[in-house]
């Protein structure tokens, strides 16, 4: 009896090591030994700092997973880099399904695509496992802004290019990546842009009258628009946000489909056995639908969005080509 | 009306969970900024997971405590080892240190205690009482403030040099350059990374710190630890009444630093660790004495101290009101907040008004327990001075180490931690202060941004964009005067020992 067992981890190293050496991994059509995946704790990286979106939305959501895994999930957080320091780390961990972490759209595929930067990794260092919130973009302006629409906006960019500030949360972000794609859907329009170091950066310019047009997220912006401090012209996606629903999209505007969004969602550095990679994606996005978990998002002004697999890896494919369009890389 | 919530509030701040929850974030608070690497954001961070189960006010008013007392915790390692335990308690070290080698690091720690209860104190009544005004005021500075505010703190590095001019000059430049680490934030391009991931994002600060503060004294202390006399002397006994009288006789200092840590961590994008450099540099300034400066001048260690304090709750002005956090522990706790369900903005003030206003009441009580907390504990820690250097020296080291791994369990900063170390060393051996580096790095990237978002919001009319705004406008003044004051000083005195900008240009 006591032999068996211990043939369990022997065949799981023999496995592990097969795929380690990039060595097809011999089909078994009838799987005698069920994976006891996972054994110990899950390590999982945030590349962002403690208290951050990111972080905040993974330790809400940890427990829940944990529950389904029977395992701890340990959240560190590895900050730098503008996020590479701690993707450079997930990519370059054992990919034994023990180290996993957020991927962060778009600011990891702008990390690899940077030429200045000649970053060693690229999409294809990572695992996709599911994805976890889709926050989407918006456009606003001051309360007491004389634009009442988009149309009026773009209009006076038009007549009057450059003399609009256009804030952003930092250059070659979601946000700057916004006012490239309406650069480019509407000829002639022109604005100044001007970078800062986040969404509360960028609050503050415009609460203040220092810029004109605020370009955050749904979820920084909900709080601000109920309490009439900034009127949303529009938000960039093909359908209206359940959080603001009466403000139109980019898309029925006639901007052309700008999907323009920050979203982040769970990886593992390339090679991870797929079966551990379906536990994981399974258990994360059953921990995502957990009533609590979905309550607290919601309070929060947070979409989820879970993306599961081959279909998120392609998602975070498509931002890629997106990127590479309108940075011209 | 105003009664009633007056009393209901104090209900609500009397009660078990609240005073629970506020002396568990005090103790943890000290613990947190005590440890070098473990800062107060970092603290505050870590505890959110607990409060997730909690009811709002005593989960928002621990964080709260934490993040204040970790402020004050962090003086305790920068009087006792030179090893600021939060970025914020870098300007503390400069005096507190100097005067706990001459002994008196009990009543050093006395005063320190007092003051960050009396810093804390005015804070959180300006939060309570000003809120809203103060942070309409906040929104006003725009680029060209933050750049100048940035210059403005830059002046003090003429406080800081206590030998050459031209070596404190050179070594904030130094400062400066390291600050221009990393991603370009109007281009994207990278800066002097030479190619390691780590500097994309630029030089991390606290090991920077560490390194310069810390480990670079430890090697300054290794070279007479073959005696085995202990690290300084200890005079034995410290008393309130002593520590009472020499803040009071400090009275300006205590006012006018408690109004700069204020205005600094009201504005969104400055918090206590700037507080508290330009607060020394003014207490400096307008001291009879500026030579004691940076050899123990208590002067020094109120200034520093009152402001960092005073900026704790200040933070939060425009966190609460606008869902702007005034520095990143608000940012974090902001997060706290959400995670609660709570928005920031006009509804915590409304339909939440009895949580918020428990909060606000709350941390006042907290200041209080903090001070009377931190004299029963902290001046007896002073007794660290009594141990052989040959045994603290090793002890710091590993606390270094520690605490650079610390904050990302990497050994990046570890190794950062120790070029700075090393770099540190030279630049005391040679005359060259840290502190003045310290200074530029942590201005020089908000002095950047100012100036590079100034330079695209005043597209072809740059003066008058700058000349155009009051506040811009009294920021120069200011830069003007301070830069001149010690040349009308020395040509009215004839003779000062004080070095001035003005040695350069003779």
């Amino acid at each position: 009896m006591k032999q068996k067992i211990l043939l369990i981890p022997l065949v799981l190293l023999i496995a592990l090591s097969l795929v380690a050496v990039g060595c097809p991994v011999p089909v078994d059509p009838v799987e005698p030994v069920p994976d006891p995946y996972p054994t110990r704790p899950i390590t999982l990286i945030v590349s962002f700092a403690a208290g951050g979106g990111t972080d905040i939305g993974a330790r809400l959501l940890v427990p829940h997973v944990e529950a389904l895994l029977g395992q701890p999930i340990t959240v560190i957080n590895v900050t730098g880099g503008g996020g590479w320091v701690g993707w450079t780390r997930l990519a370059t961990a054992a990919p034994d399904g023990y180290t996993i972490g957020y991927l962060n759209t778009p600011a990891i595929q702008v990390g690899y695509l940077n030429p200045e930067l000649a970053n060693p990794h690229n999409l294809e260092s990572f695992s996709a496992i599911v994805n976890h919130v889709f926050d989407i973009g918006i456009i606003a302006v001051r309360a007491d802004s004389p634009f009442m629409t988009m149309e009026e906006l773009i209009d006076y960019a038009v007549q009057h290019p450059r003399k609009l500030s256009f804030t952003t949360t930092g250059a070659m972000g979601d946000d700057h990546l916004r006012l490239l794609a309406i650069e480019a859907a509407v000829p002639g329009a022109e604005f100044k842009a001007v970078h800062g170091r986040g969404a509360a950066d960028s609050i503050a310019l415009v609460l203040g009258g220092h810029t004109d047009i605020l370009a955050i997220n749904v979820g920084e912006v909900v709080g601000l628009a109920r309490d009439g401090e900034v009127r949303v012209l529009a938000v960039s996606d093909l359908e209206r946000s359940p959080f603001l629903p009466d403000v139109p999209t980019l898309y029925e505007l006639g901007f052309g489909p700008i999907v323009n969004y920050s979203a982040r969602g769970i990886g593992a550095p390339a090679g991870v056995p797929r079966h551990i990679l379906e536990k994981l994606a399974e258990a994360f996005k059953r921990g995502m639908m957990h009533p609590e978990h979905v309550a607290a998002m919601e309070k929060v002004g947070l979409a989820l969005k879970p993306i599961l697999l081959d279909e998120y890896y392609q998602f975070l494919k498509d931002e890629e080509i997106m990127i590479k369009k309108l940075l011209g890389w | 009306m105003e009664e009633w919530i007056v009393f209901r509030v104090l209900s609500l701040v009397f009660t078990w969970p609240v005073l629970t929850a506020m002396v568990v974030g005090i103790l943890l608070g000290i613990l947190v900024g005590a440890l070098p690497g473990l800062t107060a954001t970092m603290g505050v961070a870590l505890l959110i997971p607990l409060t997730i189960g909690m009811d709002p006010a005593p989960a928002i008013l621990m964080l709260m405590a934490i993040y204040g007392a970790a402020i004050y915790g962090g003086s305790i390692p920068a009087i006792l080892l030179h090893t600021p335990g939060t970025p914020a308690a870098a300007a503390t070290a400069l005096d507190g240190y100097p005067l706990a080698l001459q002994g008196k690091a009990a009543s050093t720690l006395c005063v320190v205690t007092l003051t960050s209860t009396i810093g804390g104190l005015i804070s959180g009544f300006a939060l309570l009482l000003l809120a809203p005004p103060l942070s309409v005021w906040a929104l006003k500075f725009g680029p060209p403030e933050y750049f100048l505010l940035a210059c403005f703190g830059l002046t003090a590095l003429a406080s800081l040099a206590s030998g050459s001019m031209l070596k404190g000059l050179i070594a904030g430049a130094f400062g400066l350059l390291l600050g221009s680490v990393g991603v370009d934030i109007m281009t994207g391009f990278a800066r002097y990374h030479f190619g390691l991931v780590v500097l994309i994002g630029g030089l991390p600060l606290i090991p920077v710190l560490i390194g310069l503060f810390a480990l670079s004294e430890v090697l300054m202390i290794s070279e007479t630890a073959h005696d085995k006399k202990p690290s300084s002397l200890f005079v034995k006994g410290w008393g309130i009444l002593s520590a009472l009288s020499d803040i009071i006789k400090d009275k300006m200092n205590v006012l006018r630093s408690s109004i700069i840590g204020i205005i600094v961590g009201v504005l969104p994008g400055t918090g206590a660790d700037i507080a508290s450099w330009i607060a020394y540099g003014e207490a400096r300034r307008f001291s009879k004495h500026p030579e004691r400066f940076g050899k123990g001048a208590i002067g020094g260690v109120i200034a520093s101290e009152v402001a960092n304090n005073a900026a704790t709750a200040a933070t939060m002005v425009p966190a609460l009101t606008l869902g702007i956090p005034g520095g990143a522990a608000a940012a974090v706790i902001l997060g706290a907040l959400l995670i609660q369900g709570l928005r920031p903005g006009r509804e915590l003030f409304t339909v939440h008004a009895e949580m918020t206003y428990t909060v606000m009441v709350g941390f006042i009580f907290a200041k209080i327990f903090m001070g009377i907390i931190g004299l029963l504990i902290v001046p007896h820690m002073a007794h660290i001075t009594r141990v052989p250097r040959g045994i603290v020296a090793p002890l710091v080291v590993a606390l270094c180490v520690v605490g650079s791994f610390a904050i990302a369990y990497q050994m990046y900063d570890v190794w950062i931690m120790l070029i700075f170390g090393l770099l540190g060393y030279l630049m005391r051996k040679f005359g060259f202060p840290p502190a003045a580096t310290v200074l530029g790095l942590i201005l020089g990237p908000i002095a950047e941004l100012g100036l590079r978002q100034s330079l695209v919001l005043g597209e072809g009319a740059l003066l008058a964009y700058f000349f155009g705004r009051p506040i811009s406008v009294v920021l120069m003044a200011l830069i003007i005067i301070s830069l001149l004051l010690p040349l009308i000083r020395r040509k009215r005195i004839g003779q000062s020992s004080e070095p001035g900008i003005g040695a350069i240009i003779e």
